[in-house]
């Protein structure tokens, strides 16, 4: 085999689990725990209104189509808007409604 | 001849003018002859009269009735009470049984799976995650959760998903994600973004 070909082939390997992690799991790949938040969060989907279902569907499409690292940004930032307190989440809608009306 | 036991016995009867006509005579001669029975049948006699001529209904006294009224009521809800206190305790008895064998099981099914495997709590649980699950393969796991939940979000995840949820599980598992995007994705704009009065925004 040559050396580009052995190249060839320890890429694919580095780059398949990237490949895979990019992919939506099934349900079946998901752990008891994913599989009960997945779940109750689909129970919450329910209740909302249409509009808002659809709206939530197209975020999740722009989030499926977004590159791995930015996803992982967003977890991220996640992550740390949920580990905020009340007060910090307080000030953090006072600055977000602030941040959006700089928008329009 | 008539004895005087058996004048005696008919004497209330004739008195009512019920003993048939024989009778009454034989009585009558054995009365006539007798002052013993004389005496009996004038003072049996007296007697009915007597109780003829008493009320056969009178009235009660109205403090009397209402003390007897209350004192009965009283009685009746003692009883009432001892009863459903009985009752209360009969019901209760083995259903708390059966709960406290059941958090017993859940506590010691707990422990030991979390003993298997780290729970992994996110930042903002502070350890108040707790996930009991037995999945196998013919029942759905069962979930307790009390992770800043409505309760009636929590439920027995089903073995099977509803399409939609099977169909896209990861859009339902990232939903708080989701529906809180836009914040997500000018999360550092925005917490460096001022709250005076100037509303100066920093261009993040």
């Amino acid at each position: 085999m040559s050396r580009l070909g052995i190249v060839a082939l320890l890429t694919a390997m580095l780059a398949a689990p990237a490949v895979r992690a990019q992919q939506p799991r099934p349900w079946h790949q998901l752990s008891p725990d994913e599989q009960r938040r997945a779940w109750e969060n689909y129970r919450r989907y329910q209740q909302l209104p249409e509009n808002k279902q659809r709206s939530l569907e197209e975020r999740y499409q722009r989030f499926q189509a977004m590159p791995p690292q930015d996803r992982d940004r967003l977890r991220q930032n996640y992550e740390t808007y949920r580990g905020f307190d009340p007060g910090q989440r307080q000030e953090f809608g006072q600055k977000y409604r602030r941040w959006k009306s700089g928008q329009h | 001849m008539m004895r005087c036991r058996r004048a005696t016995r008919w004497m209330v009867t004739a008195l009512d003018g019920e003993l048939p006509a024989r009778r009454r005579r034989a009585l009558d001669g054995h009365v006539a002859r007798c002052p013993a029975c004389r005496h009996e049948m004038a003072t049996t006699a007296a007697v009915l009269q007597g109780v003829g001529g008493l009320a056969t209904s009178s009235e009660v006294p109205g403090r009397l009735e209402q003390a007897t009224f209350r004192r009965v009521r009283l009685l009746a809800a003692a009883e009432a009470e001892r009863a459903a206190t009985r009752a209360w305790w009969m019901r209760l008895r083995l259903p708390v049984l059966g709960f406290a064998t059941a958090v017993v099981a859940i506590v010691a099914v707990g422990l030991m799976r979390s003993g298997d495997r780290p729970l992994a709590p996110r930042p903002g649980d502070g350890g108040r995650r707790v996930v009991a699950q037995a999945p196998t393969k013919d029942k759905p796991p069962l979930v307790a959760s009390r992770e800043r939940r409505d309760p009636k979000a929590t439920a027995t995840v089903p073995a099977e998903p509803p399409p939609q949820l099977a169909a896209a599980p990861e859009l339902f598992m990232d939903l708080p994600l989701l529906r809180n995007m836009e914040k997500l994705e000018h999360f550092e704009a925005i917490r460096t973004t001022t709250l005076d009065d100037g509303g100066e925004q920093s261009n993040g």
